[in-house]
């Protein structure tokens, strides 16, 4: 039993983000990033951004948490798949090299059996599932770097 | 602490029952808790019904007064509590506050569930949380405790399959079990793969079930017979901590010190244990939060059959969650009512042998990489 991953491509960007302001996705197809957010008393970093901060209870400002990280652990999910998410499914937690939080995320669902604990990944978006309302959406995943010369995703 | 003892426990065997409703099977529990406890529903002085999704997935509000005033309690304060899978014996701790308090002499706790329900999936926690909109579903969690157990412990699939081969033999020797068949390594290592590396065999069932716990003072204990003391009644919630260590689970080691504190005992010093085997993976942590080994070791101590009826410290002889079954607004309960059979000497083919120190463990819900809610009773005879 698999259901295949619908790939749209052009018509992905007028689709909506699974939940609002978690992705940055820069207008000229550059390198997406997880938005969180960043206490500036306490200097504690958050993923997703919450209302305030959990600490010192002062505002949080909006700030990028990372796009490359490595897979701290993982599972691939074999059973019926909630969302509308493709059969077979992989998720992880990621250790982010630039904020140091670990994120829980989507993997790569064309990739589902190639992620090892401790794997190089970076972050991608695409229409993946569908959201609380049931429409098609876009979700956060990350991706093993591509092999071959180079190496570098 | 030891401020109320157990007076009864009453259970109704676990599984699919379809055609029971949540208010019947939960005044029946509670009417052979106060069969077993001899005391007269006027007695009782506070009511707590537990129960962790049945109302949500039948849209029935306060079903606590119902299963009561069916075993003839009314006019005093009842309370209707979620906590997830610790539901039940988080209702369990405020009845024990209550006493403890010296606001009741005697209370009465009942924990009910009803999940077999046709188009029931799997339970999450909060369809507003972004793990959830993200693809994690309860299995989800636990398979990614035991990926890095296993990465970083060199622990094998089979081990961890082994805790519920114990389980479900354990199972085949409780009449108010959910399974009641024994199984191989080799069946649950070809069951259906849940989440890798975890295959349904080493995942809780969800199961239909109550259970109920009749709780006094030590003045109206020392009047009564069979009567269990309660030494700590422990209930807490995680951190939430970022980074969060999957395998040294902060929440569980911290709630179990909690609970050894406020007993006065340590891991050394009980003789049977019930925890929280939602999964394969779970009870090996659990283990090693409780101080049965160190980090790590937990795989081990399933393998070597310490953990095994007759052997040093046997757990979840009840069949535990995987074996028992999960009813989660009863598990917590269950739970009480299998260390009590236990320390009272009551438990036929599955009686640890001179049990006078018990403990239940019971986790409930994900956050962020942890639990929701933890709590840690402790009773000795
Ligand atoms: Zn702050």
């Amino acid at each position: 039993m698999t259901r295949e991953v619908e790939w749209k491509s052009a018509e992905d960007e007028k689709l909506p983000i699974v939940m609002p302001g978690i992705l940055d996705i820069p207008g000229d197809g550059g390198q997406p990033s997880l938005l969180g957010g960043s206490c500036p008393s306490c200097g504690v970093r958050y993923f997703p951004r919450p209302p305030r901060c959990r600490r010192c209870l002062g505002p949080v400002e909006e700030s990028s948490v990372g796009a490359e990280g490595t897979v701290y652990s993982f599972t691939v999910i074999r059973t019926r798949a909630p969302l509308g998410l493709p059969e077979p499914y992989a998720i992880g937690y990621v250790d982010l090299k630039e904020s140091g939080l670990r994120v829980f995320c989507l993997l790569d669902p064309q990739a589902v059996e190639e992620f090892r604990i401790g794997v190089p990944v970076r972050l991608a978006v695409g229409a993946l599932g569908h959201n609380v309302h049931g429409s098609s959406c876009l979700r956060p995943y990350f991706m093993a770097p591509a092999p071959g010369p180079g190496g570098v995703a | 602490m030891g401020a109320a003892c157990v007076a009864g426990v009453g259970l109704i065997p676990f599984g699919k029952h379809v055609e029971r409703t949540l208010v019947d099977m939960g005044s029946e529990a509670a009417y052979r808790a106060l069969q077993d406890a001899g005391i007269e529903p006027s007695r009782v002085g506070l009511g707590v019904f537990a129960c962790a999704a049945a109302p949500r997935l039948l849209g029935e509000v306060t079903s606590g007064q119902n299963i009561f005033w069916e075993v003839g309690i009314n006019r005093i304060p009842i309370v209707n509590v979620e906590n997830a899978c610790t539901s039940g014996s988080t209702g369990f701790v405020l009845a024990y506050n209550a006493i403890a308090a010296g606001q009741v002499d005697v209370a009465i706790v009942v924990g009910a569930e009803k999940l077999c329900i046709p188009g029931v999936g799997l339970l999450n926690s909060g369809e507003t949380e972004l793990d959830t909109q993200m693809g994690m579903v309860t299995p989800a969690g636990f398979a990614m405790r035991a990926t890095r157990y296993i990465h970083e412990f060199g622990a094998s699939a089979a081990q961890l399959a082994s805790v519920a081969v114990k389980n479900r033999a354990h199972a085949v020797l409780n009449p108010y079990a959910h399974f009641r068949e024994a199984v191989t390594l080799e069946e649950v290592l070809s069951s259906p793969t849940v989440a890798d590396p975890l295959t349904r065999m080493q995942c809780c069932p969800m199961s239909d079930g109550a259970a109920a716990v009749v709780l006094c003072s030590q003045e109206e204990a020392r009047r009564r017979r069979r009567t269990v003391g309660v030494k700590a009644a422990i209930l807490c919630t995680g951190s939430y901590d970022n980074p969060a260590d999957l395998d040294r689970w902060e929440t569980d080691y911290r709630g179990c010190n909690q609970g050894y504190e406020a007993a006065g005992i340590g891991p050394e010093d009980l003789h049977v244990v019930e925890c929280h085997d939602a999964f394969t993976i779970a009870e090996i942590l659990h283990y090693e939060a409780l101080g049965l080994c160190g980090p790590g070791e937990g795989a081990n101590l399933a393998v070597r059959g310490e953990t095994r009826l007759g052997g040093r410290i046997p757990v979840n002889v009840s069949g535990g969650l995987i074996g028992r079954g999960h009813p989660p607004g009863a598990t917590g309960l269950a739970q009480v009512h299998e260390i009590v059979t236990q320390l009272r000497g009551e438990g036929g083919a599955r009686q640890v042998r001179n049990a006078k120190v018990g403990l239940a463990h019971c986790m409930g819900g994900d956050k962020d990489g942890d639990t929701k809610s933890f709590t840690a009773i402790v009773l000795a005879s």
